[in-house]
C-alpha cells in the first residue's frame, strides 16, 4: 500500500524532469537563465564534496534547532496548561509574537547574536517553535473529561493524569506540529545563511548566485530539498512508531466515487 | 451489619443556583443490587458522582463503609456511560489502569485482569487496542477495569445506554453473572424501568429536577435472574408499578 502510493507521485516527478529536459533542449534556453535536470544532477554529483561540505553545518543546525523547538515548545505549552498566569499572560504575547516576520528579523539577531552559529540557530529556534506549543497545547487540553474524571475516580493525581493520559492524547497533535516545525527549522537556517554565514547551503547558494553559476545554485536548492525531506521522513516514521493506535487515512481516498 | 452506602440528607445545587437535587436520604446493604432510576436529566448520575467522591454535596453527608465520602476511594469501582477506555492501551492494559493509578503491584493483578477478562468474555481480546473492539466489548472492558483492583462498591452511570437492545440485554445478564461470583455493593443509574427491574434487588425511583427519591421498591424476583423472567406478570407488575410512579413523580 506504501510502496503504491509512492509510485504515483514518483511517476508525475520523473515526467516532469523528462518534459523540462526537452523543453530545454528543444527551445535552447541558456544554462544561465534554466539549466537542463541533467546537468544540475551532474553538479549534485560532480561538486558533491563542495555541496556535502556545506551541507553540513546547515543540516546540524537545523536538528539542533528543530530539538530545541520540541522541547522549549511541549515546555512552554505545559506552562500555558497548568499555569493561569503563563496561560493570560504569555500566551496572547506569543501569538502576536508570531505576526512579526521572523524572516525580517534575521539580520538583527545578526547584530545581537554575531556571526556564529547561535544566530542560525536561535532564528530557527523561532520560526520552529510555535507550531509545536499551539499543538502540544491544543493536545493537552482536549482531553475529554470522562477520561479525567475516570482517571480521578481511580485517585489518579495530577502527574499521573498528565503522564498516562495528557500526554499521549496529545502525541497525534505533537507530531503534527514537528512535521510542520522541521520544515521551518529548515527554512529559518537558510535564511539565516542568507544575512550572514561563510558555510552552509544557504551560503553557498548566495555564492553561487555572485558567480552566475545558475547550475550549482540549482544543485545546492535540490540538496537541501532532499535534506528537508529526508528529515520530514524522519519525523514521519517516528510518528508512524510513536503513535502506533492512530488509525489514519492520509490522502484522500476514493474522489468522486 | 454496617450499611456498604450511606446516603444522608444529600442536596446539590450548582454554583448559578441550580438546584440538581433537594433531598436524598436512602442506605445501601452490603451485596446489594440498588437501581436509581428516573427521567434523563434528573439528577442521579450527579448523585452518583457524589457517592463516587467526584462531586462534593452542597447539603448532607454521604458514607462509605462507615467512612465520610471526602473525594475519590481506593475501595470504588465505577463504570461510565461510554467506557473511556485509552486507545494507546492495550485491552489488559486498560483493565490494569486503576492498579498503576493506585500504585499496586502490576504483577499481583494480572492474573485477576485476566480472569476477569475471560470472565467477560473478551480475553481473547487481551493484546488488541480498544478500536478493534464493538461497543458491547468495550463496556465489558470497562467493567472488568472497574472490578480489577477488587473494590468493594461498584458504581455504574449507565453503562449500558449506547448499546443496542439486544446486546444490553446480554450484557444485563453477564453483568449479573459476574456479580453473583463477586459480590459487591452495586448502585446502578438507569432510566431504563425494565432494566432496573431486571437486575436489582431494589429499585429507588427518582423525581425531576430538583430530585428527591420519591418512592422505592424491592424486587422480588428469584435469582438467578433469566430473560425468560422478562415475560413474567411479576416482572411486568414491578414495571407497571415503577412506570406509575415515575408518571406520579411530577409530585402532587
Amino acid at each position: 500500500m506504501r510502496g503504491r502510493s509512492l509510485l504515483w507521485p514518483l511517476a508525475v516527478t520523473l515526467t516532469a524532469l523528462v518534459a523540462w529536459e526537452a523543453v530545454v533542449a528543444a527551445l535552447r534556453v541558456k544554462t544561465l537563465l534554466l539549466p537542463r535536470p541533467s546537468l544540475v544532477a551532474g553538479v549534485l554529483w560532480g561538486r558533491a564534496p563542495l555541496i556535502l561540505e556545506h551541507m553540513w553545518p546547515t543540516f546540524y543546525q537545523i536538528v539542533l534547532g528543530f530539538l530545541l523547538s520540541l522541547v522549549g515548545g511541549v515546555l512552554v505549552a505545559v506552562l500555558l496548561t497548568y499555569s493561569e498566569i503563563v496561560r493570560k499572560g504569555f500566551y496572547p504575547l506569543i501569538v502576536v509574537s508570531q505576526i512579526v516576520p521572523k524572516v525580517a528579523v534575521a539580520p538583527l539577531f545578526v547584530v545581537w547574536f554575531g556571526l556564529g552559529d547561535l544566530s542560525r540557530l536561535l532564528l530557527a529556534f523561532l520560526i520552529a517553535f510555535f507550531p509545536i506549543v499551539i499543538n502540544t497545547a491544543t493536545g493537552l487540553t482536549s482531553v475529554d473529561d470522562d477520561f479525567v474524571r475516570m482517571a480521578r475516580a481511580y485517585m489518579g493525581t495530577r502527574r499521573q493524569i498528565f503522564t498516562k493520559i495528557r500526554l499521549p492524547h496529545a502525541m497525534p497533535l505533537i507530531f503534527g506540529g514537528m512535521k510542520i516545525s522541521i520544515t521551518l527549522a529548515v527554512i529559518g537556517v537558510v535564511v539565516a545563511e542568507f544575512v550572514a554565514a561563510q558555510r552552509g547551503i544557504g551560503y553557498l547558494i548566495v555564492m553561487a548566485n555572485g558567480l552566475l553559476d545558475t547550475p550549482l545554485m540549482m544543485a545546492a536548492i535540490a540538496a537541501l530539498s532532499l535534506m528537508g525531506l529526508a528529515l520530514y521522513g524522519v519525523v514521519a516514521g517516528l510518528e508512524r512508531l510513536v503513535v502506533y493506535w492512530q488509525v489514519r487515512t492520509e490522502t484522500p481516498r476514493g474522489g468522486f466515487a | 451489619m454496617l450499611d456498604s452506602v450511606v446516603v444522608d440528607g444529600v442536596g446539590k445545587t450548582y454554583a448559578g443556583g441550580v438546584e440538581a437535587i433537594r433531598e436524598a436520604r436512602f442506605r445501601v446493604a452490603p451485596g446489594e443490587f440498588l437501581s436509581l432510576l428516573g427521567p434523563s436529566g434528573c439528577g442521579k448520575s450527579t448523585l452518583l458522582m457524589m457517592i463516587a467522591g467526584l462531586l462534593a454535596p452542597s447539603r448532607g453527608s454521604i458514607r462509605v463503609d462507615g467512612a465520610e465520602v471526602q473525594g475519590p476511594r481506593r475501595d470504588v469501582g465505577i463504570v461510565f456511560q461510554s467506557p473511556v477506555l485509552l486507545p494507546w492501551r492495550t485491552v489488559l492494559d486498560n483493565v490494569l489502569l486503576p492498579v498503576e493509578m493506585l500504585r499496586l503491584r502490576r504483577t499481583d493483578y494480572e492474573r485477576r485482569a485476566r480472569d476477569l477478562l475471560s470472565m467477560a468474555k473478551v480475553d481473547d481480546f487481551a493484546a488488541k487496542l480498544p478500536h478493534e473492539l464493538s461497543g458491547g466489548m468495550k463496556q465489558r472492558v470497562a467493567i472488568c477495569r472497574a472490578l480489577v483492583h477488587d473494590p468493594a462498591l461498584l458504581l455504574m452511570d449507565e453503562p449500558f445506554n449506547a448499546l443496542d437492545a439486544m446486546t444490553r440485554d446480554q450484557m444485563g445478564l453477564e453483568l449479573l453473572r459476574i456479580w453473583d461470583v463477586h459480590k459487591k455493593t452495586v448502585v446502578f443509574v438507569t432510566h431504563s424501568i425494565r432494566e432496573a427491574v431486571f437486575l436489582s434487588d431494589r429499585v429507588l425511583v427518582m423525581t425531576p429536577r430538583p430530585a428527591t427519591i420519591g418512592f422505592e421498591t424491592d424486587v422480588k424476583l428469584p435469582r438467578p435472574r433469566t430473560m425468560d423472567m422478562q415475560e413474567a406478570d411479576e416482572f411486568n407488575r414491578y414495571v407497571g408499578l415503577l412506570r406509575h410512579s415515575i408518571e406520579a413523580g411530577t409530585r402532587p
